[in-house]
């Protein structure tokens, strides 16, 4: 069902379309089962950034605001609910992440839920 | 000389001068067709066939209105004089009390307004003469809150930070897009959809959880012109939810077709009312230094019993059900308050109001309100947060957070049935991914999503450079903000001078 | 299943010097009131219907009353008005 207006045509562009952006994507990283961040990280990231790069500019600094971050433990990637084998090398693009992408990963933390439920 | 007693005028009855004052003041224009004369009132399929039966039980006329509003402006700015006068700030139960006032002042003075414009138009647009004048009267209501709401909480911002700039945050602040974004969605839609969305669902079914136990709590925690505005503001929302219950049966009253699109409306507006609610579950809970009541048994007593327990039975005679998504609700009222503080916790450096780690004491109360959620699943936050805090840090979120697209809080909330897993739901419209927060906005996006693709959500527009810059304190700058205004509040400004305060008060007394 | 003669009504007045007598003409006219003070706010509700005349509260108050003058105590309400006339106020349930 569309909008019911006071126009015929009700249709207007996203505010949140990739053009927006450029070259660049939003992406969404969501540290799973972690209850210490509040919800998944939103960032803007070129589409041509290396995995690589992205773990350790963007992924990395954004996780260790959890005193138990250890990159060392990070596995088990998803990517928009498909399990991810990414080389450092490849880039976003490559990967197959698209604008508002969601990427999982898990980690041990104390505040998780293997931590406090079990 | 003697002049004879004149024969007082027999004196109307309530309801002969209510229709003498409202109904016998209406006419039939004639110099224009009615569909030219109010023109909006037939694009959402409701049909009406008779607008003279709608009646306020009130029965209110322009001049009892103004007789009571008077008495009660008067007795307001008595309270508001007397507090200044004796320096009342001071005798607060603690200065954290006045964040929940911040928020208060920032996400509600200026909604106050919104619904004062959207009742004025529905004072000219409405057909029939009996609406027209309640919305009148409630759009000046509604003028009425802003700005004794203003006026109260202006005496705070003499001495404490974040009471300043709530106009310019409230169009840009993240959090603050939350009760925007709800607002804008309803003055966007035509009259009876706002008349649900504001009039029913806010007023009638939610509002009681907003005021009632937030102006207690004003009274608990010795702030006297909260209390006060906020008694003075109510009294009038029960006008307000009489209204709202007269325009849902009105409707459900004049046309069977008319049900199912006030039940899809009912639907909608409940679960975009609780969602917003989630600020003032994690106010209840943890902004007040004493707590009258728990977001949970608020819910309980003014929602369920009330409602569910009340007002549905009633409904149900239409043909109406209890809103969708509702036992969703119900099932979060264990950990709403905590996810919603969880996230205003660690994105306070973005904030214009501080937060800390509840206290031993605080804590305790927790417990004892929450007793299977908040020692398993939260205390361990915030003890790992207060180690933080030992070690001479304190934990701030540093990415920018993923915001749902209909309520704009961000998607801090969890699967039914698993309080350990976000819930994470999308639908691709036009090929562009959008993402929800929950079932209850995701059924609403899918029903328009013309509507929400259009939404201006904070953490997009930063990152497309329409926030005053890249950095945040580019965006802080922007969204008229000053250093001392976020933070934690152990230390910060409000924190130092009050303890200063008090410590002179002590040698010298 | 409830019906309307037994599901609860309710009014929530604020706590004060004036509404005490307001507070005593409806415990008086109404039996089986449950009564819960809150800060600043006491509770009064009922099954199926509670009634406010203005004959008790002028008694008690021991000065006219309006029933309008009731807007200026109440915090809020569950129940419609059925019935709001010079000398009678009624929350009740329709169905």
């Amino acid at each position: 069902m569309g909008v019911r207006a006071i126009v015929d045509t009700y249709e207007y562009p996203s505010r949140s379309a990739q053009e927006n952006y450029g070259d660049d994507l939003l992406v969404h990283v969501w540290w799973q089962d972690n209850l210490w961040f509040c919800s998944a990280g939103c960032f803007r990231v070129p589409q041509a950034m290396a995995w690589g790069d992205f773990l350790s500019g963007v992924v990395y600094p954004w996780a260790s605001g959890d005193p138990d971050f250890d990159p060392a433990t990070v596995h088990d990637w998803v990517l928009d609910d498909a399990p991810l084998e990414a080389s450092e090398g490849k880039t976003l693009a490559e990967l197959g992440v698209g604008h508002k992408s969601l990427l999982e990963f898990r980690a041990p933390s104390r505040t998780g839920r293997e931590a406090l439920v079990g | 000389m003697t002049v004879p007693a004149q024969k007082p005028a027999r004196k109307l009855s309530m309801k002969q001068r209510y229709s003498a004052l409202t109904h016998d003041l209406n006419w039939t224009p004639t110099y224009v067709p009615e569909a030219e004369a109010f023109p909006y009132t037939t694009f959402e399929g409701i049909k009406i066939h008779d607008w003279s039966k709608w009646e306020d039980p009130f029965r209110l006329t322009v001049d009892a209105y103004c007789k009571y509003q008077a008495e009660k402006d008067r007795r307001l700015y008595a309270v508001l004089d007397s507090f200044a006068q004796s320096q009342g700030q001071l005798g607060l139960s603690d200065g954290s009390y006045l964040n929940a006032m911040k928020l208060f002042l920032q996400g509600i003075a200026s909604e106050e307004y919104q619904a004062h414009r959207n009742f004025a138009y529905l004072a000219r647009y409405l057909n029939g003469p009996g609406p027209r004048f309640a919305a009148l009267c409630q759009s000046l209501d509604e003028l009425r809150h802003a700005q004794t709401e203003i006026h109260a909480l202006s005496h705070y911002n003499k001495h404490f930070t974040g009471f300043h700039d709530w106009k310019k945050m409230h169009d840009r602040v993240w959090y603050l897009s939350v009760p925007k974004s709800f607002f804008d969605d309803a003055v966007t839609a035509g009259p009876f959809e706002f008349l649900i969305a504001i009039g029913f669902s806010f007023e009638y079914l939610l509002t009681n959880l907003l005021f009632v136990p937030f102006m207690s709590g004003a009274a608990f925690n010795g702030d006297l012109p909260t209390m006060t505005f906020g008694f003075s503001a109510q009294s009038d929302e029960s006008r307000h939810m009489t209204l709202g219950l007269e325009a849902i049966k009105f409707m459900l009253e004049q046309d069977e077709d008319n049900v199912p699109i006030v039940q899809e409306w009912l639907d909608k507006w409940f679960w975009r009312g609780y969602r917003l609610l989630a600020l003032v579950a994690a106010m209840m809970d943890y902004f007040l230094p004493k707590r009258v009541m728990s977001w949970k048994e608020s819910f309980e007593l003014y929602f369920e019993q009330q409602m569910l327990g009340g007002l549905f039975p009633d409904l149900a005679y239409y043909g109406i059900r209890p809103p969708r998504h509702v036992e969703q609700a119900i099932e979060e009222k264990e950990i709403l308050s905590h996810q919603a503080f969880w996230i205003l916790y660690q994105f306070s450096h973005a904030a214009a109001f501080q937060t800390t780690v509840p206290d031993a004491a605080a804590q305790e109360w927790l417990t004892s309100a929450y007793p299977e959620t908040f020692p398993k699943l939260y205390q361990p936050l915030f003890e790992k947060a207060q180690e933080v805090m030992d070690g001479g840090g304190r934990f701030f979120n540093m990415g920018l957070p993923q915001l749902c697209q209909v309520c704009q809080i961000p998607m801090g909330f969890t699967e039914p049935g698993d309080p350990t897993t976000i819930c994470q739901r999308h639908s691709i419209f036009k090929g562009e991914r959008y993402d929800m927060c929950s079932d209850g906005c995701k059924w609403i996006f899918d029903r328009e999503p013309e509507k929400y693709v259009q939404a201006w959500l904070p953490v997009h527009q930063i990152y497309q450079g329409n926030c005053g810059g890249p950095t945040i304190p580019d965006v802080l700058a922007w969204y008229g903000m000053q250093p001392d205004d976020g933070g934690d509040y152990l230390g910060s400004a409000d924190h130092q001078a009050w303890t200063a305060w008090h410590a002179t008060a002590a040698k010298e007394g | 299943m409830t019906t309307t003669a037994d599901r609860p009504v309710g009014i929530d007045l604020q706590e004060s010097e004036e509404t005490r007598a307001l507070v005593d003409a409806i415990e008086a006219d109404n039996e089986d009131l449950t009564v819960l003070h809150m800060p600043g706010i006491v509770r009064l509700t009922k099954p199926g219907r509670l009634v406010i005349n203005q004959a008790s509260v002028e008694q008690r108050l021991g000065r006219p009353w309006e029933t309008h003058e009731l807007q200026l105590a109440i915090v809020s309400y569950f129940g419609h008005f059925a019935e709001w006339d010079d000398d009678q106020i009624l929350i009740a349930w329709d169905h």
